[in-house]
């Protein structure tokens, strides 16, 4: 196992140090820089593939092709894509774990809302985006505590306290939310 | 340290001053009641948070809806304290419980004990209160 890893890695190195002549010779001889440098790039991807992909997606300087592992060492002949290629960007095999689904204010309105009704001291019926929690939802402090821990852990950001003693109502919830999201509508 | 004083109102001390007891003495850890309110409910929020947890760890046979209930129904025991020095021994001393239920430094027994009735029943029937003493 340990030489397969290691005769791996050799051949990548060779690869690596092949790839530049073989550029320079691709460069001198018949196709574009762009096909050359997507090539060396591509080799340098298959080397480490994770950290290659892990450029946003807006940074658009280098097209990824695809992953692949190193146990599959093709040779240098490969078809050759184009360096910046936003449409075909790695759509089925990278998962975006940090990203967020994208949010309006009705969506952000929608997600309080629900969470309040879920809220088994809330009388649905008498929520409303501008019903003052203490005074017409009759919830006291502590019950005020566990609804902003609720929307602390449905939007996945920290409400420091300062802000949280001021957040009385929905409405106020909704545009602190928007607010630090940069959502504007 | 703090070095600030401020001013406590002490009604047991009432009946040794000629006037409402009102007297300066040096704060714990908060100086107003604003402060010692956030103490109160940070304590709450962690309290709260770690509750899924403490069940999960000692195996307690209540549910997490059980657990909420004791917690508030502990927190509201105090609700009617209005020294700040003795909200924050309180926070301190349940900042203390939070930290040996965290580290399992506790076992199930412990934190069963919330539930148990603090008050011991009186003997009923002859034979119980022939072996407590009574004839």
């Amino acid at each position: 196992m340990k030489n397969k890893l290691r005769n791996r890695n050799s051949l990548a190195h060779d690869s690596l140090t092949t790839a530049p002549a073989a550029a320079a010779a691709a460069a001198v001889g018949t196709s574009r820089k762009m096909a050359t440098l997507a090539r060396t790039l591509h080799l340098v991807s298959r080397i480490r593939p994770s950290t290659v992909l892990s450029i946003l997606p807006r940074a658009a300087a280098v097209g990824c092709l695809h992953t692949t592992s190193l146990q599959e060492h093709r040779g240098v002949s490969r078809v050759v894509q184009p360096a910046i290629d936003k449409t075909s960007w790695c759509s089925s095999s990278v998962r975006d774990y940090s990203s967020k689904p994208p949010l309006t204010l009705d969506l952000i309105q929608q997600r309080v809302l629900l969470v309040l009704k879920l809220y088994d001291k809330i009388n649905p019926e008498k929520l409303s985006v501008e019903s003052h929690f203490m005074q017409d939802l009759g919830l006291d402090s502590l019950d005020h505590v566990e609804v902003i821990m609720a929307m602390e852990d449905e939007f996945g950001f920290e409400i420091p306290d300062a802000d949280a003693e001021k957040l009385l109502r929905p409405a106020d919830i909704i545009r602190y939310v928007a607010d630090k999201e940069d959502i504007y509508d | 340290m703090r070095k600030k004083r401020i001013t406590v109102s002490c009604c047991k001390m009432a009946s040794k001053l000629a006037r409402a007891g009102v007297r300066q003495v040096k704060p714990i850890l908060s100086v107003d009641h604003g402060e010692a309110r956030q103490r109160v409910l940070n304590l709450y929020k962690a309290w709260y948070r770690q509750l899924p947890y403490i069940v999960m760890d000692y195996d307690l046979p209540k549910s997490k809806e059980e657990c909420r209930a004791k917690l508030r129904e502990e927190f509201m025991k105090h609700r009617h304290v209005q020294d700040i020095r003795v909200i924050d021994m309180l926070v301190i001393k349940g900042q203390m419980e939070l930290k040996e239920t965290v580290e399992i430094w506790k076992q199930k027994h412990g934190l069963m004990a919330y539930w148990k009735d603090t008050v011991e029943p009186k003997p009923q029937g002859f034979l119980n209160k022939f072996l407590d003493g009574h004839e």
